[in-house]
């Protein structure tokens, strides 16, 4: 019963709830993007609201987005052009140019969610970003803190010296 | 915790830049005041009589932020600041603040980024690893391994070593046995002026770009012997730098070499550490320090005849058993690179052995009392002995060849190939029998002359490249004796 082409699946609605208990509805197809929802809804059915404790509503609205329009590129229309794979990479684009922050709130969500392609565009997009920049540069974008022993500084400083000579 | 009905506002300049979503009541209370850093800080000023009804969207507003900060402490709620630096543009761009998403910023011991489930990490960093494969986009691996503990320690669990990968990441490759099925192809630039040779990997310079640096080692004359310093860096080299890594040292005729590794190998060295000598004392360290660590032999054939012939030497590495190039052999290699302080020169005990075969080793006290202990370690591992290719005699060219592959251009006497000592009585044995002498016969290091101060050095398993490098530089030493 439970697989995404069947025609009446298409109807039906699974309804979720935030972190912060704001709830979405959305469609099945959608939330079967999520491999961590479509099991849930498999042991569960769709009647009961699915509660999701550790993503807030704004990570999930942003994660639904992301999971509606996906499906949205499975589906085939007669009277719309198919979405072209180039369409879907700059869509894809778009959707992680967002702030860090954000970025980890989303790979967190992706991971525990287990959208294995939002996971790796998100992934994808962070070694983008930091390929390329020093440490202390990467250290500054993601704010993070230098917690490194004196023994172990020295040993960087020799290696990034030999590295970047 | 706001008993004086007032958020003071502090933040840090910068990235520490959190999105969260404010409801629009929490946002009537923000007055805006400009900040000494030339943003535009928005304070939220409440009234003591007001506190009560505007507490509930601060409470959540700071719930929500440590949620997305994962749940990490850090964050002082006395001092909690707010900051716009778009806020006239904001504005401008049709952004409605009551539905937009604010900055937030505040000070945070350390960034989530750091404390990434290390599976994600890993799925980052291996991404940056993949994409770069040869240098000089290799650095940003280096890079990533200098962030902070987290990144340093799943980088250097995600980067193979030579063996493996066939690529140098990190100094420690140097010191790392090279890949078996390829050679590592390198070339080394000569400077008279100074004494200097360069190690470059890569195609010579007047091809393709330049090469990444990999060692610089320096001549030194000795009254009795010639020293070849050799360090990671190319403006520091001498014997006191962190940057040293060993050194190659001739005996007065040029003719028998000692290749010292700054920190021993896994398997038995002799050992000669004047710093453990001095203090006499056998003092256990878990950390590998900068010492003296004999780690191969090298000895030309004199020449009796003086004439210009082919040179013979036969390499002994110490540190390398002759096992290493049977099938499933391996040679010993080490994965962290000696703290190069001198002053803190404290060689493991167990690490402290000598060699037979080494009779010109200085060799440390302690390694003396162990004597019994040593020699059961000896018996089991026979070191692997190099020697190089005889050349054949061109009867139309007139002149001494070896197949170089086109890798070497120019006739010098310093050109060599090495192959496993054994591996000369395997072949000559299984020479008429079999046609398996191929693999036997394999050139481990070669060695040539490609312009006036430009040389050619392939190396491969189970030499590493400082191995390979004091090698070669013997060849550059001037042997009295030899012709």
């Amino acid at each position: 019963m439970h697989f995404q082409g069947s025609p009446n699946m298409a109807e039906k609605r699974v309804k979720l709830i935030s972190s912060d208990n704001d709830e979405f509805e959305v469609d099945e197809a959608v939330a079967f993007e999520s491999e961590t929802l479509r099991n849930m809804i498999q042991d569960t059915g769709t009647n009961v609201p699915i509660s999701i404790p550790n993503v807030s509503s704004d990570i999930l609205a942003k994660v639904l987005e992301y999971c509606s329009y996906h499906a949205e590129t499975m589906e085939t229309h007669d009277d719309k052009p198919p979405i072209t794979d180039a369409q879907i990479r700059e869509w894809d684009a778009d959707f992680v140019d967002v702030h860090p922050a954000t970025l980890y709130s989303l790979i967190l969500a992706a991971n525990y969610l287990n959208i294995k392609n939002l996971l790796d565009l998100i992934c994808q997009a962070v070694a983008n970003n930091i390929r390329g920049k020093t440490a202390v540069e990467i250290r500054k974008i993601l704010h993070i803190q230098d917690d490194f022993t004196y023994e172990e500084e020295m040993e960087i400083r020799r290696e990034t010296k030999w590295a970047f000579d | 915790m706001v008993a004086n009905g007032c958020l003071a506002v502090r933040g840090v300049r910068g990235w520490m830049l959190v999105w969260v979503i404010l409801v629009k009541r929490a946002l009537k209370r923000i007055s805006c005041g400009v900040s000494g850093s030339g943003f535009r800080v928005c304070r939220w000023g409440m009234s003591g009589r007001r506190s009560g009804s505007s507490m509930m969207p601060l409470k959540s507003l700071i719930r929500e932020f440590q949620e997305m900060k994962g749940g990490r402490g850090g964050i002082s709620r006395r001092s909690f600041e707010l900051k716009f630096p778009h806020h006239h543009k904001g504005r401008s761009s049709g952004m409605v603040l009551d539905e937009s998403q604010l900055r937030v910023e505040a000070v945070v011991k350390q960034s989530c980024w750091a404390n990434m489930p290390p599976e994600l990490l890993r799925d980052v960093i291996q991404r940056v690893e993949a994409s770069e494969s040869a240098w000089p986009g290799r650095k940003h691996v280096v890079a990533c391994a200098a962030v902070c503990s987290s990144w340093r320690e799943i980088t250097k669990e995600l980067v193979r070593t030579p063996e493996q990968s066939g690529r140098l990441t990190f100094p420690i490759a140097l010191k790392q046995p090279g890949p078996r099925e390829s050679t590592v192809q390198c070339f080394i630039k000569r400077d008279r002026t100074s004494s200097t040779y360069q190690l470059y990997l890569g195609l010579p310079p007047s091809l393709v770009e330049n090469g990444k640096f990999l060692l610089a080692a320096r001549k030194f004359r000795r009254a009795a012997s010639t020293d070849y310093i050799i360090s990671l860096n190319q403006e520091d080299i001498s014997r006191g730098s962190n940057t040293y890594v060993g050194k190659l040292r001739s005996n007065f005729l040029g003719t028998k070499f000692t290749i010292y590794d700054s920190q021993p190998s896994h398997n038995g060295v002799a050992a000669s550490n004047r710093g453990a000598w001095r203090m006499g004392t056998k003092q256990l360290s878990s950390r590998v320090h900068s010492g003296s660590y004999n780690v191969a032999h090298i000895a030309y054939e004199l020449n009796v005849l003086g004439t210009r012939g082919p040179r013979r030497m036969q390499c002994t590495l110490h540190s390398i058993p002759a096992c290493a190039m049977e099938s499933g052999g391996s040679a010993p290699t080490p994965t962290e690179l000696a703290a190069g302080s001198l002053e803190e020169v404290h060689v493991p005990y167990s690490s402290i052995m000598s060699s037979p075969r080494s009779k010109a080793a200085v060799v440390d006290s302690s390694a003396l009392e162990s004597s019994e202990f040593v020699s059961g370690l000896l018996n089991k591992e026979e070191p692997l002995v190099l020697r190089n290719k005889a050349p054949r005699w061109h009867e139309q060219l007139q002149c001494w060849c070896l197949n170089f592959r086109g890798r070497v251009t120019v006739a010098s006497v310093k050109n060599f190939q090495l192959v496993a000592a054994t591996s000369v009585k395997a072949v000559s044995a299984a020479a008429t029998t079999s046609s398996s002498s191929a693999d036997h016969d394999k050139v481990l290091l070669q060695f040539g002359k490609i312009g006036k101060d430009m040389f050619t050095m392939d190396y491969r398993y189970p030499l590493s490249a400082f191995q390979a490098f004091a090698i070669c530089l013997s060849s550059f030493d001037t042997k009295l004796a030899c012709e």
